[in-house]
């Protein structure tokens, strides 16, 4: 935080100071947030067809009825919020762990083949999606026969690029000496991994973790496709089961939409404590 | 360099053991329940002769047909098992713009469902993959007596025949009963003898009140929003003689000059002020508002069961629990039709959509075939097309569901069902004789070239002239100058 | 430098030659799942669009056509109209969100760790609510009536009503809107996660020559975020050229397809007119084209950072 001066004279001009921030951050923020404000007082009103538009700004009666509507919908709204739980937390937990290994292999490990490798996964991302769906979609249904299950829905996210390509841009800034250090000392690469690359890591970690859930969490298209029935369905694609032919309940797809964000702020909230201590402990002196 | 290779090697063995685990896995998979057509051979050899054979399954992806279908699924199952013991149908529900989506990626994958329920409109484009089943052969005699000729038609393509319709309903509009009769409308007049052009227009200008410069009340809105705009330009030039996008000879029809003078009217009409000048980005939720709410006269497109859901808004605004549309007003749903251009006949735009049946990779075997035909034919008769149908508003087209309907009372405007049995009388007939592969061209012209322009039409971005060029252009490039239609 | 590692320091000596040579299997160790999770779920298919990019597709046994679909693109006037959309958007949009999210970042930094969680949280918050639901609210804000919200706003400042989504003109500008006013939680919290990384070192001898505020951004703090920047950026384009979900829900490409990016025309081709093999070639050609632009950001940008 010494980006900013540390003894900036008297305590009032920093008041000011960090006031002034704080509006300039309001501002933005209440830009951005907009459309989750519509989301959430939309979401209060009531149960009806969306023909029932209106674009009032502020709430005329808060309502649960949407929600009731939301769970009485379908038997399984809770179990497909379990499902996004399950496999979120799955594809969350094994990127984390083979993205920060493979992140530091290519950061910080020689080996032959090293960067052609590399660069074989980054041509991956360059692809665009719509098109390896089709034989993605052949490999788990019509070779490996796992459609409508959790192993459908989890396996080709195990570890993504992306995050492999965070955990290395992050890795290649940890000091060089620290490692150096290590290995003199006589430290295994796993050793190195586990005792310093890891700690040091945290906050990527915890961001790389967050992202990734909150990714598996919102993808509609592919738990749409090698789903079947609804006992397997994830909340997304319970979400689109409310839009009809040419009427839409909104009120209730807003309130299961607000539903679904609710487990992503717990855990956002939750981490962002975790991370913010594990990284501040050397950095932040007052 | 030797512990490298270990490594190495022992990826290459992982690999090697998930891929014989995957293959392990499919094999047991084939021998139990096949999830389309592909019978295992075992099963089918063990089957014997019979209605009452072995064991098989029957998938069904299936969208919110109407506003209770998709809770019915688990009864529609279980009737199902009840009538055919050695049958189980599974479906699976999807919501409208989800099933194409997913029923082209399974397509494309070759793997759909055995069953879906799609617009008729779409088979073509599913026999040119070579992915749909004819069941010609598979059906009996019986099944196909029970439906009324015109809509049966529209499951044909080529001398195929790809499942069964499921109903056949009417592009019209809709008007609001009182809006009209204080504009002096002769309302009953129009649903005998339809209405031209030039009276529809002078119609919908005293359908406009204005305050002061802002428009209160349209005479006519229709969601032209997206892809529902193609719904606005295929409804008005059924009615200006361009009842297909291919003459019966099989030339393009839409390089005619007809087409010019609709193009014309369409921008006509906004430019009049009947229509909202934002028209090209209003949506079918929106446009149905502004109807219940009183901004707009007549709107579009029109659907029998829009009077139910009018019925439903006004209950509600009596019943005063705040439940109504906002600011919505009691409306009486008058199902008008659309007007005729250029003296040409009336030509209702006409809808068949109905349950159409895939094959997988594999020849599905005849045993397999007969039982989907059963569950098609289960679905699209008799009690549950009668339901559906009764949900929908929507006229039977079968003889048992005619039958099974008999019980059901429905309670409808005794004008607008005779209003829409007109229309329905000159429905636009079925054309499987367009070959699929014209049929695809015309679809790939409609979706690149007159939906873009058409959004820059009603936008004011383009003249009608330019949009026709285009159209014109891209058409003979496609079918050569002989292949459209010149006058 | 103390290090919980200090028993080892006996192997260490007796085993330091093999352990040099050991780092490569280390290597090859740690890529393993990362590498076969890749060759199954993300090579494979690429290799298998590769081949289907030569055939014209059909599920039944498709027939090899060479170099038609490729052909075929290069003609068609609607592909270089997509790319240019997609190109004109991307400058638009990736550009203002780096400079938006590193600017939010550093302001957020000099605050109390509360506020920075809760700053955090909110410029999140639009990341984490599903995009279907949101698209369906920005559908209600670009309201092309005088009633809608966006029209509202702008007659306060004495604007004519816009057709927004439904206009050649407004169209785009729409969609560039829409994505400046969200999704730069991800972006924002990944630059202050990198910014609370500079060591506190750098900053105190910066001070002890005096350097301000700005000197210290410039020689400090923006070449220590480069890596980030850097990944951010290719990221962002990759994600830019890339884009689908809005165009397709939004606006479907229209109108006069003045919002048709190539992702979504990828889309078309694949599954609305069945042509896989074109919609293959597309995406290569695609490929090829966001791939020549990762590399240009990586040689221009990131010649100092090790990669």
């Amino acid at each position: 935080m010494a980006l900013y001066r540390k003894h900036i004279g008297r305590r009032s001009t920093r008041r000011i100071r960090n006031a002034a921030i704080i509006v300039i951050l309001l501002l933005f923020a209440a830009a951005t947030l907009f459309p989750i404000y519509f989301m959430i007082i939309s979401s209060f009103g009531d149960p009806v067809e969306a023909a029932a538009m209106s674009y009032s700004l502020w709430p005329g009666k808060i309502s649960f009825a949407s929600y009731q509507f939301f769970f009485d919908y379908s038997t399984y709204s809770l179990r497909w919020i379990g499902n996004s739980a399950l496999v979120a937390g799955s594809v969350m937990i094994t990127n984390v762990a083979f993205a920060s290994l493979a992140g530091y292999a290519f950061s910080r490990i020689r080996f032959k083949g090293r960067s052609i490798l590399f660069s074989l996964l980054l041509c991956a991302m360059m692809i665009p999606y719509q098109v390896t769906q089709v034989p993605l979609y052949i490999l788990i249904v019509n070779t490996f026969h796992i459609q409508n299950t959790y192993g459908a829905l989890i396996l080709p996210g195990v570890v993504t690029v992306y995050n492999i390509f965070l955990a290395k841009q992050f890795m290649s800034t940890i000091p060089n000496e620290i490692l150096e250090c290590a290995k003199v000392e006589g430290c295994n690469q796993l050793q190195i991994y586990l005792r310093i690359v890891l700690p040091l890591s945290k906050t990527v970690l915890a961001v790389m973790a967050i992202l990734t859930f909150m990714d598996s969490w919102n993808t509609f298209f592919w738990p749409f496709l090698v789903t079947n029935t609804m006992d397997m369905q994830t909340i997304q694609v319970g979400l689109k089961n409310f839009r009809f032919a040419n009427t839409t309940y909104f009120a209730p797809m807003m309130a299961g939409a607000t539903v679904s964000a609710l487990p992503m702020f717990i855990l956002f909230f939750s981490l962002q404590k975790y991370f913010l201590e594990g990284v501040t402990v050397g950095a932040v002196k007052g | 360099m030797t512990r490298k290779a270990h490594v190495l090697a022992s990826v290459l063995a992982l690999t090697v053991s998930m891929t014989a685990l995957a293959a392990c896995s499919s094999n047991s998979k084939d021998n139990g329940a096949s999830p389309s057509g592909s019978q295992s051979p075992a099963g089918s050899a063990s089957a014997g002769a019979g209605s009452s054979g072995a064991k098989d399954t029957i998938t069904a992806l299936l969208p919110p047909v109407s506003s209770g279908f998709q809770d019915r699924f688990e009864q529609l199952s279980k009737d199902f098992n009840a009538q055919y013991p050695n049958l189980t149908l599974k479906i699976e529900p999807a919501s409208w713009e989800d099933m194409t989506q997913k029923l082209d990626t399974q397509v494309n994958a070759g793997s759909p469902p055995d069953i879906a329920f799609i617009g008729s409109e779409g088979i073509s484009k599913y026999v040119q993959q070579g992915m749909m089943m004819d069941i010609t052969d598979s059906v009996t005699p019986e099944m196909t007596d029970d439906y009324d000729k015109t809509p049966l038609e529209y499951m044909k393509n080529g001398t195929g025949l790809y499942g069964f319709p499921a109903y056949m309903e009417v592009h019209a509009i809709g008007g609001n009963k009182q809006f009209l009769e204080e504009a002096g409308i002769d309302w009953k007049k129009v649903q005998k003898d339809g209405w031209t052009f030039d009276e529809f227009r002078e119609a919908i200008k005293k359908g406009v009140v204005k305050e002061g410069n802002e428009t209160k009340r349209y005479g006519f809105v229709f969601a032209t929003a997206g892809v529902t705009s193609k719904d606005y330009l295929n409804i008005l030039i059924k009615n200006a003689g361009m009842p297909a996008s291919f003459t019966t000879d099989l030339k393009y029809a839409y390089t005619s000059k007809n087409f010019l003078e609709v193009l014309k009217d369409v921008r006509v009409m906004i430019d009049d002020g009947s229509m909202p000048k934002e028209l090209s980005s209003i949506d079918a939720g929106k446009r149905w508002n502004m109807f219940l709410t009183g901004q707009t006269m007549i709107t579009g497109k029109g659907l029998a069961t829009f009077e139910n859901s009018a019925n439903k808004n006004n209950a509600k605004i009596d019943a005063n629990d705040g439940s109504a549309v906002k600011g919505s007003i009691k409306v009486d749903y008058i199902v008008l039709p659309v007007p005729t251009f250029l003296g040409q006949e009336p030509k209702s735009s006409t809808v068949v959509d109905g349950y159409v049946t895939f094959r997988g990779k594999k020849e599905p075997t005849a045993e397999h075939k007969a039982n989907v035909v059963k569950a098609a034919y289960f679905l699209a008769s008799g009690q549950v097309a009668a339901t559906t149908n009764n949900d929908l508003f929507a006229a039977h087209i079968s003889k048992s569901g005619r039958k099974a309907a008999e019980s059901m009372t429905v309670n409808r405007n005794p004008d607008n069902v005779a209003a829409v049995q007109t229309l329905l009388s000159h429905a636009t007939p079925a054309r499987p004789d367009i070959p699929a592969e014209l049929g695809a061209k015309a679809i790939k012209i409609e979706d690149e070239v007159i939906i873009p322009k058409l959004q820059a039409l009603l936008a004011n971005e383009i003249k009608p002239e330019e949009m026709y060029e285009a159209v014109k252009a891209a058409a003979v490039k496609a079918f050569g100058a002989d292949g459209v239609v010149t006058d | 430098m103390t290090t919980p590692t200090m028993q080892t320091a006996q192997q260490a000596k007796t085993g330091r030659k093999r352990r040099i040579r050991g780092d490569g299997v280390w290597g090859y160790a740690f890529i393993a799942v990362a590498l076969l999770v890749y060759a199954m779920f993300t090579a494979y298919p690429v290799v298998s669009a590769f081949f289907i990019s030569f055939q014209h597709y059909k599920p039944l046994g498709s027939t090899f056509t060479g170099f038609d679909n490729y052909a075929a693109t290069f003609r068609d006037p609607l592909f270089w109209k997509s790319i240019r959309n997609t190109l004109l958007y991307t400058v638009l949009t990736v550009p203002v969100a780096l400079v938006l999210s590193f600017c939010v970042a550093i302001l957020i930094l000099p605050l109390k760790r509360r506020l920075q969680t809760t700053f955090k949280a909110i410029y999140y918050l639009p990341v984490v609510a599903s995009g279907v639901a949101l698209s369906v609210v920005w559908l209600w804000i670009f309201d092309p009536m005088p009633a809608g919200i966006f029209n509202r706003f702008i007659a306060v400042v004495g604007a004519h009503n816009q057709n927004w989504l439904g206009s050649s003109a407004t169209a785009m500008f729409s969609l560039v809107i829409m994505a400046w006013l969200s999704s730069h939680g991800a972006s924002i919290i990944i630059y202050l996660a990198a910014l609370l990384g500079v060591d506190e070192s750098y900053y105190e001898a910066a001070e002890l020559d005096g350097a301000t505020f700005l000197q210290k951004l410039w020689h400090i703090v923006i070449p220590f975020l480069k890596p980030t920047t850097l990944f951010l950026l290719v990221t962002g384009v990759i994600g830019s050229f890339q884009v689908f979900q809005n165009a397709f829900l939004m606006t479907g490409g229209g109108p006069d397809n003045a919002t048709t990016m190539v992702g979504l025309l990828i889309f078309n081709n694949a599954f609305k007119y069945f042509e896989y093999g074109k919609a293959a070639a597309q995406s290569l050609i695609l490929a090829v084209i966001i791939a020549g632009i990762s590399l240009f950001q990586f040689k221009f940008l990131g010649k100092d950072v090790e990669y």
